[in-house]
């Protein structure tokens, strides 16, 4: 019994003395959440657009994914997707040059060796292709070395 | 007995264990902390900790060594605004003044166009010269004649820094003209003429497949084919054009970045030519 009551009153203490907080401050449990956001990237198919060329461009992209990606399920490579990259040329220049830059993607998208030091990767795993780089306009070029990696927002 | 015993010796754990009698908060106390902070690198609660000591035991080494945390933890504008209120008489004013050179560099590479002060010693004077040096090749008129501008660099600095100077007298860009001349000549050399070799090729398959198919539908009379081909083969042999000229472009973006980034680089490497600091010896 006396040895209990020893073990108790030496417990009793050493956790008193190891946990005595002096400070005025309790420590207080941190308020971190940890969920993760999704960002749900839903295609947009609608077919507002500035100009017709963009229309135009935004019709040829609701079809291919209605009737082809959809279905097909999404196996472009890029970041942008060329589709996309199609969409975002129009709007960022005109239809013929969106074009233009659209033909160029896809013949890039054709080069079995693409994936060999040359873009630089999306979180995701794709390579980040942005149409700004291939406007022409050499103050809009934002290069990025291969071993970059861009998060994918 | 042998209880009473260990009762009277733990008892004094709890009691004396933090005695609210030590004065945490007294200034010595505060500053012993922050420079302990401050020699473990953590300088953004070593600053904190400085701050708390308002003007008691506030001297020029606590000065300068915010500036420096403030640089450290990249904060280089705040790092200069300290640097405003630095006496001119203090110790540490060379250092600072060399450090604030150092942070204008960081918060956008350019010119440094600031002269020398007078209470700089010959080894500060030599940081001076090779930074501001070093920082001409940020100015776009760049124009110094290479002897000039390797002069103030150690012998184990200048190979580095003739690399760069060639680099800058003579960057190796691709003519977007050019690439754009040759795609159009044979499909993807433009593409090729900028290295990007399996572009290039892809190109030149692609657009001579179209051709292709555009000419044997036209000999078989398949004339509807042969224009969708036709068309196809007309956009990709455009869109190659258009892309060389571009490929060109990131080429030279590509030039650019690998010369800021080694420069910057090369620059971290030596500290910015600032002695190392070291104030927890």
């Amino acid at each position: 019994m006396q040895n209990k009551l020893t073990i108790f009153l030496l417990s009793a203490l050493f956790i008193s003395s190891s946990f005595c907080q002096i400070e005025k401050l309790k420590w207080q449990k941190a308020d971190v959440s940890y969920e993760k956001q999704i960002h749900d990237k839903k295609r947009n198919y609608s077919f507002e657009s500035d100009n017709a060329g963009e229309f135009l461009a935004k019709s040829l992209a609701n079809a291919y994914w209605f009737f082809i990606s959809d279905v097909d399920g999404e196996n472009c490579p890029f970041r942008p997707s060329c589709s996309s990259f199609l969409l975002q040329s129009a709007k960022e220049t005109n239809i013929f040059q969106a074009s233009l830059m659209f033909f160029d993607r896809f013949t890039r998208d054709m080069n079995l060796a693409k994936g060999h030091d040359h873009y630089p990767i999306v979180s995701s795993g794709h390579f980040y292709d942005p149409p700004h780089n291939y406007t022409l306009n050499q103050g809009r070029i934002n290069y990025l070395p291969p071993s970059f990696i861009v998060d994918d927002e | 007995m042998r209880t009473i015993l260990t009762i009277i010796f733990l008892i004094p754990l709890p009691v004396f264990s933090q005695s609210l009698a030590f004065d945490f908060h007294s200034p010595e106390n505060i500053k012993k902390f922050a420079d302990y902070l401050f020699c473990e690198g953590d300088y953004l609660r070593a600053i904190e900790q400085y701050d708390f000591l308002n003007q008691n035991l506030d001297n020029d080494t606590t000065e300068f060594k915010v500036m420096l945390g403030y640089s450290e933890l990249g904060l280089f504008q705040k790092s200069n605004e300290i640097f405003k209120g630095v006496n001119h008489k203090s110790i540490f004013y060379p250092d600072a003044y060399l450090l604030s050179l150092k942070n204008k560099l960081l918060i956008e590479p350019q010119m440094i166009k600031d002269t020398s002060i007078s209470s700089l010693d010959s080894f500060q004077l030599k940081s001076f010269c090779r930074l501001t040096t070093i920082s001409m090749l940020y100015d776009d008129e760049f124009n110094i004649p290479e002897e000039k501008f390797i002069s103030p660099f150690d012998e184990d600095e200048r190979n580095s820094v003739l690399a760069f100077y060639d680099y800058k007298v003579e960057p190796k860009y691709k003519s977007p003209a050019l690439a754009g001349v040759l795609s159009a000549i044979i499909p993807g050399s433009g593409k090729m003429y900028v290295s990007e070799w399996g572009d290039g090729i892809t190109a030149l398959v692609v657009t001579s497949l179209f051709a292709f198919l555009a000419y044997d539908n036209f000999n078989a009379d398949h004339n509807t084919r042969a224009w969708i081909f036709t068309g196809l083969g007309a956009f990709f042999y455009a869109g190659n054009i258009y892309g060389s000229v571009a490929s060109a472009q990131i080429f030279n973006a590509r030039i650019d970045f690998e010369f800021n980034d080694g420069l910057k680089f090369f620059l971290k490497q030596r500290n910015y030519f600032l002695p190392e600091y070291d104030f927890c010896k």
